[in-house]
């Protein structure tokens, strides 16, 4: 048992916090705010993102030869976790996409792919959801029909946030749709988004940030894009997003550390909100919860350091964290009262209205990357061995 | 970082198990239930020869001179399955502040022999009234011979059978003042001393006591003449830690009894347990029970480091206290009717879960503790 930081991991967040805090200039802190759920967010951001790249710090686990910086895993859950302290996900291009590309993609794409990756000058969008195609994404229907050339093409992807800023489409689509189950005839692929034939449209959510339509007509990808093996793609994919959920709680802790300030600094008809003993509790709980999620979330380090694979980790912070940050914020909108409804631009607005933005924006926190009611499936599946239905 | 047991704890943890599935059934956790006395000497004895009693004594004392975080793994195996009898009293509450503050004298005195298994200890903190709080107002009075105990103290855990009990009183101050508290190790039972046993839901044993005009002499003080509040403070957060631990071990029995019901229990032609509604409550339950486990080891773990661990003992012990009571109801919820049975062991959980998430403060109590911290 050893819930401790030795002196190079302490030395190392410090440096990473100390760096993002210096380079984070209010354009970039902007995006951050407005794209959250979607780093890189804008221009300001990907030039960040790539000063960051530039220090390993996208990928400080990863090989030498990669671009890494060759540390031990919990180096990339340290700098996960500043980095989330000042509202930066970790992009698709280095969280999902390169471990994928690491483990099961042809050493050309490997080399293509990975160091550019690393330094953050490459950005991947998700294109795994379709309309029809939610939660059971064995049902995807993007059909990929083998010619001479290549891959072609055909049908439409939902939800593909940041597809309109992002380099490549990390695609899912279906190269065989006569086989049961459905899942047997996925195939994941690559595709440069300024491909011929492909055309986005933006559609905004309730938190004003821009996710896309993506429609493919007779796209041509050339086969050597395919990652690992034809028909493997839903497997490879399954597998990562265990990977993929994982939840930092820096964002969570910096959010809490303004609400305390704001709690202590504000008065409602002549008492500070920081005296109300229901308001205390609650900061108190959510301080409880966030150690939580933090040890959950390093559990994963812990877990892979041995060179076991995560079989439900990864889920469990995934629902743990993104509940939290739901309850954080619609605390923080509720203590606010009536200021809590003000929006960004309002002099009345606490804190610039980021609370106010949270509160909508956290919505989608429990739906994306498995909606927690799958989640809590995979639980009962993978951590108690209950039946499937 | 290590979130996992050591080697010597995980033969630790598994010796445990064995003994506990052979010694401590639930029929006999049943028996002790209504016991008066509340525990067998044929099981203190076998566990005082485990090395249990002296787990964390140096050699010279008959100890094992294991760590901190042993003692909360054998704790956690305890609560999994409901030891009955005055264990956490003697080994945690009675003995930490030996440990750490007694004199040569006191240590050769008691815990020799609490490690054969031959004095049982206690802590007498709480006086009708206060909630683990310094409105201490038990009073020792000096005198020629050493001091005057007189006062009431409620709640004390296994003082039926207690051979000492420590016991913070006022030498100095008044009620509410931290400065003037001292603790005695009170020689138990005696005639100037009135022990009540409590009727209470989990059938654990705790009196209400009365000290008139108790003589002690001067060096049954433990620790400081009026410092005492420090060491009480400090036992208290170790035994609020060995507490959690009891309550993770149970929060983990009562997932996979609910589990394994759910797995067997057909309805509809079916197991219960491929119904994601059913799945939802277990999901919920092991995520509450391994956030316990986790919170309560790394608490565990700051305070063996000698780090300020307040904040982070308070945040186990309010999130364990809350969890575990989910965990219980869900286990109930999901074990249905048959659960709800006095003959189910669901039903000694969950009076345990009630009973321990009281006991040193309850979630209310440390959320207040750590908002203090958080707006200081």
């Amino acid at each position: 048992m050893d819930f401790g930081f030795s002196k190079e991991e302490l030395d190392f967040g410090k440096e990473v916090f100390d760096y993002l805090q210096k380079e984070m200039t209010e354009p970039v802190a902007v995006e951050c705010r407005h794209w959250r759920a979607a780093a890189p967010g804008g221009p300001y951001t990907r030039e960040f993102l790539n000063k960051v790249g530039n220090k390993g710090w996208l990928t400080p686990s990863w090989p030498k030869e990669y671009g890494g910086l060759g540390l031990p895993i919990i180096y990339s859950y340290i700098a996960n976790e500043k980095m989330d302290y000042f509202n930066i996900r970790p992009p698709i291009s280095s969280s999902v996409a390169g471990p994928l590309i690491m483990r099961c993609a042809s050493p050309e794409l490997k080399n293509k792919f990975l160091p550019r990756i690393a330094r953050g000058e490459v950005h991947f969008a998700l294109g795994y959801t379709e309309p029809q195609a939610g939660s059971d994404l064995s049902a995807v229907d993007i059909r990929a029909v083998k010619t001479d050339k290549g891959y072609v093409l055909n049908g439409q992807k939902m939800f593909s946030t940041h597809s309109h800023i992002a380099d490549y489409h990390w695609l899912l689509a279906r190269t065989n749709s006569e086989v049961k189950p459905r899942h047997k005839g996925i195939t994941l692929f690559i595709v440069d988004l300024k491909s011929p034939g492909i055309s986005i449209s933006p559609i905004w959510t309730m938190a004003d940030e821009r996710t896309n339509e993506v429609f493919y007509e007779n796209v041509l990808v050339p086969a050597e894009n395919l990652v690992g093996q034809e028909n493997r793609g839903f497997y490879y994919i399954m597998e990562d997003l265990e990977y993929e959920r994982t939840f930092a709680v820096g964002h969570a802790e910096h959010i809490l550390e303004q609400l305390i300030d704001y709690a202590k600094k504000t008065a409602r008809d002549g008492k500070l909100l920081s005296s109300e003993p229901a308001i205390r509790q609650d900061l108190a709980q959510l301080a409880i919860d966030i150690e939580v999620g933090r040890l959950f979330f390093y559990r994963l380090a812990d877990v892979l350091r041995r060179g076991t694979d995560l079989m439900f980790e990864g889920t469990v912070s995934k629902i743990f964290t993104s509940e939290l940050l739901q309850r954080e914020a619609f605390f923080g909108v509720n203590m606010m009262g009536l200021y809590g409804q003000l929006q960004e631009g309002s002099k009345w607005a606490p804190l610039e209205g980021n609370i106010e933005h949270l509160s909508r924006e956290c919505v989608v926190e429990s739906i994306y990357g498995g909606t927690n009611e799958i989640c809590r499936n995979v639980i009962a599946m993978r951590a108690l061995g209950l039946p499937t239905g | 970082m290590d979130f996992t047991l050591n080697e010597q704890q995980e033969m630790l943890r598994t010796s445990a198990r064995q003994f506990l599935t052979k010694n401590c059934p639930k029929t006999l956790v049943r028996q002790m239930v209504a016991d008066e006395k509340g525990y067998t000497q044929e099981l203190w004895e076998k566990i005082a020869e485990l090395g249990w009693l002296g787990l964390i004594f140096p050699a010279e004392y008959g100890g094992a001179e294991g760590s901190f975080l042993d003692l909360v793994v054998l704790l956690e195996e305890m609560g999994r399955f409901c030891f009955p009898g005055p264990f956490f009293s003697t080994a945690v509450l009675g003995s930490l502040p030996v440990l750490w503050a007694g004199t040569r004298e006191q240590k050769d005195k008691l815990l020799g022999k609490v490690a054969k298994g031959e004095l049982i200890l206690t802590l007498a903190f709480n006086e009708p009234g206060t909630y683990y709080s310094s409105n201490i107002s038990t009073k020792a009075l000096e005198d020629r011979n050493g001091y005057v105990i007189s006062g009431s103290k409620i709640f004390v855990p296994d003082a039926h059978v207690a051979h000492y009990i420590i016991c913070p009183s006022r030498t100095n101050g008044s009620a509410g003042s931290e400065r003037g508290i001292t603790l005695f190790l009170v020689s138990n039972p005696a005639k100037e001393i009135t022990v009540i046993p409590l009727k209470t839901v989990a059938g654990d044993k705790q009196s209400e006591i009365t000290l008139d005009k108790v003589k002690v002499p001067k060096d049954s003080i433990l620790g400081e003449r009026d410092g005492g509040w420090e060491l009480l403070q400090k036992t208290l957060q170790y035994a609020m830690i060995g507490k959690c631990a009891e309550m993770v071990g149970g929060a983990q029995q009562v997932l996979e009894m609910a589990v394994a019901y759910v797995k067997e229990r057909q309805q509809f032609g079916r197991p219960v347990g491929s119904f994601q509604a059913v799945q939802h409550h277990c999901a919920n339950m092991f995520l509450d029970a391994e956030a316990m486990r986790f919170i309560t080891y790394k608490a565990a773990w700051k305070v063996s480091q000698g780090l300020p661990s307040a904040k982070e003992v308070s945040m186990a012990k309010a999130w364990v206290s809350d969890a575990y009571q989910r965990v219980v109801l869900r286990g109930h919820q999901v074990q249905g009717g048959v659960g709800f049975t006095e003959a189910h062991d669901m039903s000694l959980y969950f009076k345990r879960a009630k009973a321990a998430q009281h006991l040193f403060g309850d979630a209310k109590f440390h959320r207040e503790k750590i908002a203090e911290s958080l707006v200081a």
